[in-house]
């Protein structure tokens, strides 16, 4: 049994046509929507969300690089809490002004410091290395163990303005988490920037011996508990 | 509490933020809340209830659903560095100070622990013996009354704003009129205090103006039958107390003396359990209290059979003195005989009791007995006063205001408005006072009525001292700079003598310490100042006493006012930790009831929740009663401070009053009359009975174990890890007192949701403390049960959440992840134990800037839609981990203290690693009365507990 | 009568339908009170997200309450379309004609409801998301113990398959409208639908195959979808929940439920659109025999469900006892009233062919069934091992409007349905006619 009539009106509404369109726009479809999930994953990877080179506009133009490598200066000089505590700290106006009651007096770009200095109101710095409040991450334990600035504030040492030199989302710290074996180093070198010039192979080996001496055990490190509470 | 419309500047940044912050700043702009609440006039409606204004928040849980959170990109966020950085001060890790915290005219040794200048929690101070590193409920609480977002913030005239400048005139007016007339017509009245330096300069104030005169009142002091000592006349040592016969007294109680009792108590029982000595209880009560309950013997017997009793036990233990027999029934001279067998088997190590607001006479024969026993000066010792100004009472006052006597009342933490006894009339009187000053907290009661309200400084914001329970006297330092327009009690009192000094220089001046004397003092937190004199041990003959014989009718009810176990008398009633807390017995909270006992309600028809009219000497109160097991058949019992009409949103109109009953003479004949209607009482528990189960496992003596369980097979493999966390918990020791309870909301930014979530059964509580009771309902075995989470090994709740936000961790723990929860509530739906708390609503997201300060950082704050429960307070595992691994060792037992541990002053809750055998949770598990709750479960949970021990006898 | 004629007539009575419109006063009365309750559904679930649960009656210990309750009642009335279409279709039961495709549409709309209910009780519904298995950045994934990941998975397949199932079903009726169209936009309407179904021996072909694979998927789907719902419950160490025995006891109680529902569209529609001749009092017969035949499926459900109880003793026993007797007796004993009483009527044929009967027969189990989901969940949670933890549950207006508003869009779906497409399937029957005029 046909719906024989059906055929001649049917040409009056579709095109035979019609068919060929109808195949494509399934496929298109499908297509569309495989597109949007990957678009998806690639948002969510993107460095927009991860905020990942964005430079913030500071207050001060402060340059990383001109105090790192020109001035040679120690991160520790001014991120001093580093070591003890959670949080590594920025530099009261104090600090600053250790150096530049003495150079750059005058210095237009340093007025809001001088300002802080005379006012009592400290500067106000945009964050650039910031986790959710419900990650608690500790400075301290990860340079005890020798895991370099270097590993998730990039190379600091060459950033006029300071961006975000990793992208700050949960993958990047269970990558560590779960395989610290190649990002361990001595700790006195914590804070050195240019690369120690190891090998793979090195890197692993020393890795290896630290984990071994400190008992770290990668299968205790990536449990939620370890930063959510 | 929480319109997110206060100054933000008042208080430092909240560290506890939400998760969608963008939309936060957005809701937290007043035009929008404007706009808010014209198009949801709803929100108004929910102003009365405690925190439901926090729709707002959820408000922008329907933006951020509209996908308006977009994916997560961070928001930009400020750092705001120092410009002089603070010694010492290392970002994130928490300083300690030693201070302490007075109420009642007692004060408690505290250690508080601040972070980034902010106070965030208070725990006892360890070293001292009045401590031992536990507080009692109301000391923990203290923190949230420095928050208070409705403490006065600047002096008030006549009830508009006014400065300090302005009131500092008037004072030198009227010092000079006071220089001239040598201060007659000036009064002081202040609280219950023991602060040497307050009594110094009150004796200083007096020695300039001999005709002004000082008036100390309390409530509680006063009269109210409290069992709690007015001026603490004996001090008692329960440590050495190996039997204690109790008449209505009720040493465990709660008040200021309850940690200083609990610390020496649970010092006993453990050395009973270890098997040296005994630690036997005896109580004779009205109604039970928390000694009563743990008490090996109970006896229920109205508050005037305590003489007889008392006098019958003074003939058996042949001290004179005891006068004619007295006539008892069966039970009560069982009871007598045992107690004298008990005190006899024990001399030297025994003690009596009376509830201080019994005779003098009873009291004198009760440290008679104990003299003859040879148990004063070891048991207890007679306390004398230190030197300084005699206060003279609040009637006096009255009588003179009466007299027109009185022209300046200056009232200094005192609210006579609210509480004074209705007899004194003291309203009216007040009103005719031509100047009336208050300073304290919150514009209360008497606040408002007063020509001059000056906001006073909170005691963890000012300097002080004061007398701790054993005699000692503390020194009390800020833990933050007053961040509103206040003065401290000191600086008042010298500001009223016309030379103002900081607070610091006051005590100071007090104490001649030198440099490094004070340095160290300030250290460990109390001073070490000649003890006060002993007086003669023994009742000397010349004072024997004559006793009167009861005048009480035998028949008719029996009233007892006592204070409120959760708010004390009401000047803590504006403390939202507390007034949520579940008190010890009834477990209801935000509000008072008529307790009466279950004989009375069926003879009467009485439910719980009818409305009863209670009347007194005149005076009536109105409110709904509530029955309590356990209680004798004619008393009825309530609670003071509650029905305060002025103070703080939080206090204003919970409950109803019971001041007006309070001052009556014991044998005022008492009415109950039911009233038309009800009113709810909420409560956090529905049902008491324990039978047919055993949550609470009892054995005879210290010696007998509970009866082997046959294990339990599981397909889950067993799990075995270093360490791994578990948690003891002592049902012999624990006296129900709810210090872990507060000191767990404390820790852990658990939210208050207010009495109307609290009847849905939504309160947020980690940690709570049943109760049941077994047997005849005239005369049960009461039990008390703290209910964590047990931390199973084999835990439902984590088979049950789809997306591993209740995961196990490699140490024992069950952690909840509180970003991961997308609030399933399916792990609550199988929890056994029904541990898990839900926010329902956006409990924290609208706190005003003050009570975000207060938040622990180191503990997330939960989102609206989360699960959240117990989580054995990782944040102080994890910082132990982190110290121990930095010196590469195994964390040490003891180095780990969870908040209830810490608080709990009997030590009933232990915690630590269980892999080790020798460690104090592995050797309390050890112990042949551990066991598991709800076994037959076989979730394996990683805390247990100890069987309580019902007899405390010597084992022979 | 010709084959013929009988197959114009069939055809003119389905396809005419949607064009001359017969009931259109009814059925625009009905429309306006489900766009109603539409109207209600979204003002609920406006307040539920601008408030939270907390607007519910849920606390703890009933953490679950409405939402889980009537996501498994709805899941239940989800049940009958596939089973009466696919299940019949694969033995071959011509009768079933007439009845599935609306009761087709009825699966997947009550599906859709049901579907909403477990987003709508989250408490963070904008991340129900993270229930489903998908690349992120976290490296976390679902947690595949748990039954509620393979309740996701489990309904949406479910959805999926009886929405293709219900189209396939549809598409031939739906070129046959197309070419009776008169106007034009009918045409195009009814055209897009058909595909270009031009029916040739080809189409037919295709069409046969797909429509039998996917009936054959969809069956084991029927027992699978609410064998996990089961799971929902019985995973719990809950008393008077953890029972092997939940998992036949939901499914059949589910299709119970559904063929109450189906039997009361199948009334409505007769009455409303006229279709006696084809919706015959045979139909109306079987439904009544399939409802009794579950019914009393269900009942052994009880028994055995009692008798487990019983069996096991402690908690379980403590438990069976409070729902006979606790302060929850109430909804056990109407739950069983209104299910198993009304239902004996079914024995006699009068009684089954009696459409009014039918209808209030199959109202009262709907209801009945909707009781016992209630009784199962609350008794469950309110009560279970510790005394202190004893906790009850009062339903508020909000957890009733949200209901009401589901069956808003659940009615306002079927309404257009039946208002705008062919509500039987024309050329089944026609095929049927066929056979009986050829064999």
């Amino acid at each position: 049994m046909q719906t024989g009539q059906g055929r001649s009106e049917l040409a009056q509404v579709f095109p035979p046509a019609a068919d060929t369109f109808l195949r494509f726009a399934v496929v298109g479809i499908a297509l569309l929507l495989l597109g949007l999930a990957l678009g998806g994953w690639e948002f969510a990877e993107s460095t927009y969300v991860t905020q990942e080179g964005w430079v913030e506009a500071q207050p001060v133009p402060f340059s990383h690089r001109h105090h790192v490598s020109d001035d040679g200066m120690d991160c520790r000089y001014c991120h001093t809490s580093v070591e003890e505590g959670p949080h590594a700290g920025l530099p009261p106006t104090h600090t600053c002004m250790t150096c530049h009651s003495q150079i750059w007096t005058g210095a237009d770009p340093l007025a809001p410091v001088r300002q802080s200095q005379q006012t009592g109101e400290p500067i106000r710095w945009r964050r650039v290395a910031q986790l959710p409040d419900y990650v608690y991450f500790d400075h301290s334990i990860h340079i005890d163990r020798g895991v370099g600035c270097v590993e998730c504030h990039g190379r600091v040492d060459q950033m006029p303005l300071t961006w975000r030199a990793k992208p700050f989302q949960m993958e990047f710290c269970l990558d560590c988490h779960r395989d610290p074996e190649a990002r361990l180093r001595p700790p006195q070198l914590v804070t050195r920037m240019e690369p120690l010039g190891w090998s793979e192979a090195q890197a692993r080996a020393f890795g290896r011996r630290v984990m071994a001496e400190h008992a770290i055990d990668p299968g205790l490190l990536d449990n939620c508990g370890i930063c959510h509470r | 509490m929480s319109d997110g419309e206060q100054p933000g500047d008042r208080a430092p940044p909240a560290t506890g933020r939400q998760f969608w912050r963008s939309l936060d700043e957005l809701i937290d702009e007043p035009a929008f809340q404007a706009r808010l609440a014209r198009r949801f006039p709803a929100i108004a409606r929910h102003a009365g209830d405690w925190r439901r204004r926090d729709i707002l928040k959820c408000l922008g849980g329907a933006v951020a659903l509209a996908g308006l959170d977009g994916c997560e990109r961070a928001p930009d966020e400020e750092a705001l560095p120092f410009v002089e950085a603070p010694e010492g001060h290392v970002p994130g890790i928490a300083r300690s100070y030693a201070t302490a915290f007075e109420y009642e005219g007692i004060a408690q040794p505290l250690i508080g622990k601040t972070r980034e200048g902010r106070p965030i929690k208070l725990e006892g101070n360890p070293q001292h013996p009045a401590s031992r590193g536990a507080t009692d409920a109301i000391t923990q609480a203290a923190l949230l009354g420095l928050y208070d977002p409705d403490r006065s913030a600047a002096p008030r005239r006549l009830g508009a704003p006014a400065d300090w400048a302005l009131f500092d005139t008037e004072l030198a007016a009227l010092r000079e009129r006071l220089d001239s007339t040598q201060g007659s017509g000036f009064r002081l009245l202040t609280g219950s205090t023991r602060s040497p330096t307050l009594l110094r300069q009150i004796g200083a104030l007096l020695e300039r103006w001999p005709r002004a005169r000082w008036h100390a009142w309390s409530p509680v002091a006063d009269g109210a039958g409290s069992g709690l000592p007015a001026r603490q006349t004996r001090r008692l040592h329960l440590g050495e107390a190996h039997a204690t016969v109790a008449f209505d007294a009720d040493p465990l109680g709660p008040g200021p003396l309850q940690t200083w009792h609990a610390t020496g108590w649970g010092q006993r029982r453990r050395a009973y359990q270890a098997g040296d000595g005994a630690a036997q209880l005896l109580v004779a009560e009205p109604t039970p209290t928390l000694t009563g309950i743990i008490a090996g013997e109970r006896l229920i017997a109205r508050a005037d059979r305590m003489e007889p009793l008392l006098r019958a036990l003074a003939r058996a233990l042949g001290v004179s003195g005891g006068g004619s027999a007295p006539r008892l029934s069966p039970a009560e001279q069982a009871f007598v005989a045992q107690a004298a067998k008990a005190l006899d088997e024990q001399r030297g190590h025994g003690l009596v009791l009376v509830a201080e607001h019994h005779a003098p006479e009873l009291q004198a024969l009760a440290r008679q007995i104990d003299a003859a026993l040879g148990n004063l000066g070891r048991t207890s010792e007679l306390a004398a006063q230190r030197g300084g100004p005699t206060a003279a009472s609040l009637a006096e006052l009255a009588r003179d205001m009466a007299a027109r006597q009185v022209e300046t009342l200056f009232v200094l933490e005192a609210n006579p408005l609210y509480a004074a006894p209705p007899a004194l009339q003291f309203n009216r009187l007040f009103a005719r006072v031509k100047q009336r000053i208050h300073a304290g907290l919150h514009v209360d009661e008497t606040g408002a009525a007063s020509h001059w309200h000056l906001p006073l400084a909170h005691a963890l914001e000012s300097w002080s001292d004061g007398e701790a329970a054993d005699g000692s006297i503390l020194l009390a330092q800020p833990l933050v700079r007053p961040w509103m327009n206040v003065r401290s009690r000191h600086e008042l009192l010298s500001g009223l003598l016309g030379d103002p000094t900081p607070d610091r220089a006051l005590v100071r001046a007090t104490w001649a310490l030198d440099g490094p004397q004070w340095a160290a003092a300030l250290v460990q937190g109390w001073v070490d100042a000649p003890p006060p004199a002993q007086s003669a041990a023994s009742a000397s003959p010349e004072e024997r006493p004559v006793l009167r014989t009861s005048s009480a009718s035998a028949t008719g009810l029996s009233l007892l006012v006592r204070p409120d176990p959760s708010i004390w008398d009401g000047s803590f009633a504006s403390n939202p930790w507390l007034q949520e807390t579940p008190k010890p017995l009834t477990k209801i909270t935000w509000g008072n009831a008529v307790h009466i006992s279950p004989a009375l309600a069926e003879e009467r028809g009485l439910a719980n929740g009818d409305l009863v009219r209670l009347e007194a000497g005149g005076h009536s109160v109105t409110g709904p009663v509530w029955i309590v097991p356990g209680q004798e058949r004619d008393t009825v019992l309530v609670h003071l401070g509650h029905g305060r009409s002025a103070g703080s949103r939080v206090a204003e109109g919970v409950g109803f009053s019971a001041t007006p009953l309070l001052g009556l003479s014991p044998d005022a004949d008492v009415r109950l009359t039911r009233m038309e209607g009800r009113d709810e009482v909420v409560t956090t528990q529905a049902h008491f009975r324990m039978e047919p189960d055993e949550f609470v496992r009892f054995v005879e003596t210290a010696a007998d174990p509970l009866p082997p369980e046959e294990p339990r097979p599981s397909f889950y493999p067993p799990q075995e890890s270093k360490p791994a966390w578990g948690m003891a918990i002592d049902l012999d020791l624990c006296i129900g007192c709810n210090a872990c309870v507060v000191a767990c909301v404390a820790e852990n930014n658990v939210p208050m949701v207010g009495k109307k979530q609290v009847a849905k059964g939504r309160e947020m509580h980690w940690l709570r403390v049943d109760r049941y009771h077994s047997g005849s309902p005239d005369d049960p075995e009461h039990a008390f049960q703290p209910v964590p989470c047990m931390h199973c090994e084999n835990a439902p709740c984590e088979m049950g959440c789809p997306v591993n936000a209740a995961v196990h961790s490699p140490d024992g723990l069950n952690l909840q992840v509180y970003n991961r929860c997308i609030g399933t509530r399916t792990c609550s739906a199988y929890c056994p134990y029904k541990v898990r708390r839900f926010n329902w609503f956006d409990y924290t997201g609208g706190d005003p800037p003050e009570l975000k300060a207060q938040r622990n950082p180191d503990v997330t704050v939960r989102q609206r839609g989360v699960m959240e429960k117990c989580t054995y307070c990782i944040q102080r595992i994890s910082d132990a981990r982190i110290a121990a691994k930095k010196e590469d060792r195994p964390i040490a037992d003891g180095e780990v203290v969870t908040a209830c541990q810490a608080a709990c002053p009997t030590q009933a809750i232990v915690f630590g690693d269980v892999s080790e055998a020798d460690t104090q949770v592995s050797r309390k598990k050890a112990t042949g009365r551990d066991y598991d709750l709800l076994a037959e479960a076989n979730t394996r949970p990683r805390t247990t507990y100890q069987a309580r021990i019902r007899k405390g006898e010597r084992p022979a | 009568m010709t084959a013929r004629d009988a197959e114009d007539r069939v055809t003119r009575e389905v396809v005419r339908i949607p064009q001359h419109f017969p009931a259109r006063r009814a059925w625009w009365a009905c429309f306006a009170v489900a766009l109603l309750l539409l109207g209600l559904f979204f003002v609920s679930v406006a307040v539920l997200f601008g408030y939270g649960p907390g607007i519910w009656g849920n606390n703890i210990p009933v953490g679950w309450g409405f939402p889980i309750a009537n996501y498994v009642w709805w899941v239940g009335i989800g049940h009958a379309g596939t089973l009466i279409s696919a299940m019949l279709l694969l033995m071959g039961q011509q009768w079933r004609n007439s009845l599935n495709r609306f009761a087709e549409a009825m699966t997947l709309f009550a599906v859709i409801c049901a579907g909403l209910y477990p987003i709508l009780h989250l408490g963070r519904p904008w991340r129900f998301y993270w229930m489903a298995p998908y690349f992120n950045t976290m490296n976390v994934w679902p947690q595949f113990r748990s039954p509620l990941t393979w309740d996701f998975f489990a309904v949406l397949t479910y959805l999926i398959v009886s929405a293709l199932f219900w189209f396939i079903g549809i598409m031939p009726d739906l070129a046959s409208a197309r070419d009776r169209a008169e106007k034009r936009r009918w045409r195009i309407f009814f055209g897009l639908g058909a595909m270009g179904w031009r029916g040739s021996a080809k189409h037919w072909h295709r069409w046969q195959q797909s429509y039998r694979l996917t009936a054959a998927i969809a069956v084991p789907l029927v027992v699978s979808v609410h064998s996990e719902i089961a799971l929902l419950f019985a995973a719990g160490p809950i008393p008077g929940w953890a029972s092997t025995v939940f998992p036949p006891y939901f499914v059949i109680g589910a299709a119970f439920s559904g063929f109450a529902m189906v039997s009361m569209l199948a009334v409505w529609l007769r009455a409303m659109l006229g279709l006696k001749d084809l919706v015959t009092p045979k139909h109306l017969d079987m439904l009544g025999r399939l409802m009794l035949a579950a019914g009393l499926m269900t009942l052994y459900g009880y028994l055995a469900d009692a008798f487990t109880a019983a069996y096991e003793g402690k908690r379980e026993l403590e438990t069976l006892m409070d729902r006979l007797s606790g302060p929850y007796a109430w909804s056990y004993w109407s739950a069983v009233l209104l299910n198993f009483v009304p239902l004996q009527l079914m024995w006699w044929r009068g009684m089954r062919q009696h459409p009014l009967v039918l209808f209030l027969v199959g109202l009262s189990v709907a209801i009945g069934m909707w009781l016992e989901r209630y009784m199962l969940l609350v008794t469950g949670l309110y009560r279970d091992w510790l005394e202190s933890s004893v906790g009850y549950f009062h339903p508020t207006f909000w957890d009733w409007s949200l209901f009401a508003g589901t069956l808003g869009v659940f009615f306002t779906a079927f309404l257009l349905f039946i208002r705008f497409l062919p509500v039987i399937s024309a050329f089944e029957i026609k095929e049927e006619l066929e056979k009986g005029h050829n064999g």
